[in-house]
């Protein structure tokens, strides 16, 4: 008579140190051989305790706190907090200001997700698009560098308008980076998009489903690849982004391959939307009056903004001094890891690294 | 500028020492097998120096450039640096099992060059089952991978090693199938007249020109012999943290790596030999067309690993049963029909 | 099985097409530097190292004890020594840049009014002691001296009383420095200072 072979479900860490968790995430996996039984994801590792301190700074000093909050988009954290600060208050930000935020915040946008696609497709194994998406990057980085002084963590963008104004040579050197930029995106879709590895990796892995996108709260491009038509500047529209002319991608797929051209699309967008603002940026001031001391009235509110990770909000209490009561930051990648092991389930250890590449998850903003 | 001549007449310096045959054998034997080994030993270095290179130009960056003229000396730094690391051995490890890993691999990776012909008339031994002793030979890898997995004790080395058992014996089969049809044209296996047959048209009678489809079904499970992205599992660094060889360190992990790049030398070999031409070629000497043509297979492998993503190991299996065997079949069929009509 | 040879065909194709994109970058410059051989030049607003900066014809610091950097600071990097002389007028005594703190994010450079505290676009400051990364105020003030800056114009103080009434149409908001304020006001995070 055969005995019955025992064969015990394997408990895996995957864990914080891990060159395709983005950040230190902990993921434990309960594998039977390949398959994923159920996955555990721990978080904390990265937690620096950003509204705790927002507590003890004053609202110019929150800023920088701000752009750590989630590095990757620098600028839409800084704004996200400026937005929620100045509703408060009732400031009207000079046009040319409005501009230069959108300009940055699109800059910035383009920035993220082609970190997003080099960073898939190395956890994928192919190594090569991540150093071509890094030398466009370097381009909005020497952009960045040249109107406020970082690469990563801005200070840029501050209550009332922006910090500094673009200096002359920003223009000619951001067009010529508009020029160059279609091109560079034809060149990542020619090596990846499809080439039957590639599909065979992506299409039909990680399917979340149009009612998993509303029951998780999944918001920005991972929502838009499963056909949730939502985005915050068209259907929430903040700042000027009423003026522009874009168009939102929405596909259908459900999975990582749609979700990939999803982001490839919006550099498209963003492109076109920066030169839009190029064209028509007027002149002025680039901030308006705020007091050194600056106190917004009492009360509470939530503004959001559409991040490249998807809906970014910030719930200000404001109990009239020059110190936030309260603030309450949400990114949208906390959702996202949310609904992982929902995804996950009956699929692959290979599956899962798509498939965390593919939602864009940025720990920073998960642990604050 | 042959180099069959030195060796014959270094033979014969050894008989006028007035040894005898046997002795003298044996010493050209142990001689012979010392400079092989320290070819192949240069030819590692060198290929783990322009791996570096090739990959850093495809991805416009530079690469070593510190050490020597653009690096030349950075594989020789890197191994003295890997022979002062600690050579630390698990606690719970399988002593035994964890040692003998790398030795295999490492003996086995340079075992097959007993029958390679690095020109003509410089091949260490003709066996008349040369491309079925390679095979055979090569095989051998799997066992040190599957050892050195179980041997780690760690969950990632067991499913690291797992994985390239189930790919090396999967992508065994339309490897030799591939193989099996030049031989079935060549009437013979071994090395030197499978060389000999495509000595027509002035060096350019290649196989892979009379049968593409076995050449392309070669080159796609020579890739997954070596191990080399697209199938890459067994060492996938964002999956499984560098899989089988991931509690190695110091010189038995130097002993892996310079392994994976004699094996990737030798298919690159297999294939310039069978299927290129081997050292046919006019004008230049028969050993740098052999050595030109094994570079060429050997570029085209690295530049498939800095462009391709990697296939998951079910959609690996899936591609080694359900498309490579058939069209290995079709191809041995192919040959057949042409060999009878065409008479090959 | 028309389709089964056309996936194929179209599948070798596009595995072509990646193989030929990628090689051409074989034939194209590498576009890194070779550092430390080979430096970028740094645009004039970036921000590295904080230095204190000195007038060029009176060889003095600029700084006139205001504090507005330190209590600018989100970190809590710099510490001030102010001194009363008998006058009541402030002098610097001591300044202090704590760079396990810093976080460069230029607040301080923005709060003064004097042209008396920069980032400069030094950046390379490794130590090998930590104790090293705590700058006092003559290292900073030694790291100022080639940083170019210009002077601010200072109102004078006639033109200042009309200038304070019209201050809502400056175009940039500029603080006046407070007529007293005590170090380590509200605006300085806890630090366990004073």
């Amino acid at each position: 008579m055969a005995e019955q072979l025992r064969t015990e479900e394997m408990i895996l860490n995957m864990g914080p140190h891990h060159p395709s968790t983005h950040g230190v995430c902990r993921l434990i996996l309960t594998l039977d051989g390949e398959v994923i039984k159920n996955c555990v994801p721990v978080v904390g590792y990265l937690h620096r305790a950003i509204e705790k301190m927002v507590e003890n700074r004053t609202y110019a000093q929150c800023i920088p706190l701000m752009d750590r909050f989630e590095y990757v988009t620098s600028m839409s954290c800084d704004w996200a907090f400026c937005l929620a600060a100045e509703k408060l208050t009732e400031i009207t930000v000079p046009e040319r200001a409005e501009y230069l935020r959108v300009i940055m915040a699109e800059l910035n946008r383009i920035a993220s997700h082609l970190v997003f696609m080099g960073v898939t497709a190395m956890d994928l194994g192919a190594l090569t698009p991540f150093l071509y998406g890094f030398r466009e990057r370097e381009m909005i980085m020497d952009l960045f560098e040249m109107t406020c002084g970082q690469r990563l963590t801005y200070n840029y963008i501050r209550i009332g308008g922006v910090s500094k104004d673009i200096p002359p040579e920003f223009i000619g050197q951001c067009r010529h980076f508009l020029d160059i930029f279609p091109g560079k995106i034809k060149d990542y879709e020619k090596l990846l998009l499809k080439n039957p590895i590639w599909i065979a990796r992506n299409r039909g892995i990680g399917i979340i489903t149009e009612q998993m996108a509303y029951d998780y709260a999944i918001s920005g491009p991972n929502a838009r690849a499963s056909g949730v038509n939502f985005d915050l500047r068209k259907d929430d529209p903040y700042s000027i982004y009423n003026r522009f002319e874009f168009d939102i991608p929405v596909l259908n797929g459900c999975d990582c391959y749609d979700r990939y051209i999803v982001r490839l699309e919006e550099m498209r967008q963003a492109a076109r939307i920066i030169r839009q603002a190029l064209d028509q940026l007027p002149g002025g001031e680039i901030r308006a009056k705020v007091p050194l001391k600056f106190k917004p009235e009492i009360g509470e509110l939530y503004s959001r903004i559409e991040n490249s990770r998807g809906e970014m909000g910030v719930y200000l209490v404001s109990d009239g001094s020059t110190k936030p009561f309260r603030l309450r930051a949400r990114g949208g990648s906390y959702n996202h890891l949310q609904a992982i092991p929902d995804i996950v389930r009956g699929l692959k250890i290979a599956d899962m690294v798509a498939i965390f590449a593919s939602l864009d998850i940025i720990m920073p903003e998960i642990d604050r | 500028m042959e180099l069959a001549p030195v060796f014959t007449w270094l033979y014969g310096l050894l008989l006028s020492l007035g040894l005898g045959t046997s002795v003298a054998d044996l010493i050209s034997l142990v001689a012979l097998a010392v400079i092989v080994f320290g070819f192949l030993a240069v030819v590692a270095l060198f290929l783990v120096w322009w791996e570096r290179k090739v990959s850093a130009h495809i991805q416009q960056r530079f690469g070593p450039m510190m050490t020597g003229w653009h690096g030349v000396f950075q594989t020789i730094i890197d191994a003295l640096k890997l022979l002062q690391k600690e050579d630390i051995t698990p606690a719970l490890a399988d002593r035994k099992v964890f040692f003998w890993a790398p030795v295999i691999c490492f003996v086995c990776a340079f075992a097959a060059y007993v029958v390679m012909p690095f020109g003509k008339g410089l091949i260490v031994s003709d066996l008349n089952i040369g491309i079925l002793y390679i095979v055979a030979i090569t095989t051998f890898t799997i066992i040190s991978l599957l050892m050195a997995g179980w041997g780690s004790n760690n969950k990632y080395a067991l499913l690291g090693g797992m994985r390239s058992a189930a790919q090396a014996v999967s992508y065994e089969v339309p490897l030799v199938l591939s193989l099996l049809g030049v031989v079935m044209v060549t009437g013979s296996m071994s090395m030197n007249d499978i060389v000999a047959g495509q000595a027509g048209w002035g060096g350019f009678h290649w196989n892979a020109l009379f049968q593409p489809l076995g050449f392309l079904i070669y080159i796609i499970a020579a890739t997954a012999e070596a191990n080399r992205t697209p199938f890459d599992l067994p060492e996938a660094e964002q999956e499984l943290v560098a899989g089988f060889n991931i509690e190695y360190s110091g010189m038995k992990f130097a002993m892996f790596f310079l392994a994976e790049f004699v094996n990737m030398f030798t298919v690159s070999a297999i294939a310039a030999t069978v299927f290129l031409g081997g050292w046919n070629g006019p004008l230049l000497p028969s050993w740098v067309w052999f050595l030109g043509k094994t570079l060429a297979m050997v570029f085209v492998l690295m530049w498939f690993r800095w462009t391709y993503p990697r296939l998951r190991v079910d959609q690996l299996m899936e591609f080694a049963w359900k498309v490579l065997v058939p069209l290995a079949f079709l191809n041995i069929l192919y040959v057949g029909v042409m060999a009878k009509w065409l008479k090959w | 099985m028309v389709e089964v040879v056309r996936q194929f065909a179209s599948g070798i194709y596009n595995l072509l097409l990646g193989l030929f994109t990628s090689g051409k970058h074989l034939t194209r410059h590498a576009i890194t530097i070779q550092y430390p051989k080979e430096r970028w030049t740094m645009p004039e607003r970036s921000r590295g190292m904080v230095v204190l900066l000195t007038d060029h014809e009176t060889g003095q610091l600029n700084c006139t004890a205001c504090l507005l950097c330190m209590r600018a600071c989100p970190a809590g990097a710099i510490e001030i020594e102010v001194e009363k002389d008998e006058k009541g007028k402030r002098h610097l005594k001591g300044f202090q840049v704590d760079y396990h703190l810093c976080c460069f994010c230029g607040l301080c450079e923005e709060a003064c009014n004097f042209a008396a505290i920069k980032m400069a676009t030094k950046y390379e400051f490794p130590e090998y002691d930590k104790k090293n990364l705590v700058w006092d105020i003559n290292k900073l003030a030694e790291m100022g001296l080639d940083v170019p800056y210009e002077k601010p114009v200072r109102k004078t103080p006639e033109a200042k009383k009309p200038a304070a009434a019209a201050s809502a149409a400056t175009t940039t908001p500029a603080p006046e420095p407070p007529a007293d304020a005590e170090p380590g006001g509200d605006a300085t995070p806890p630090k366990g200072e004073g």
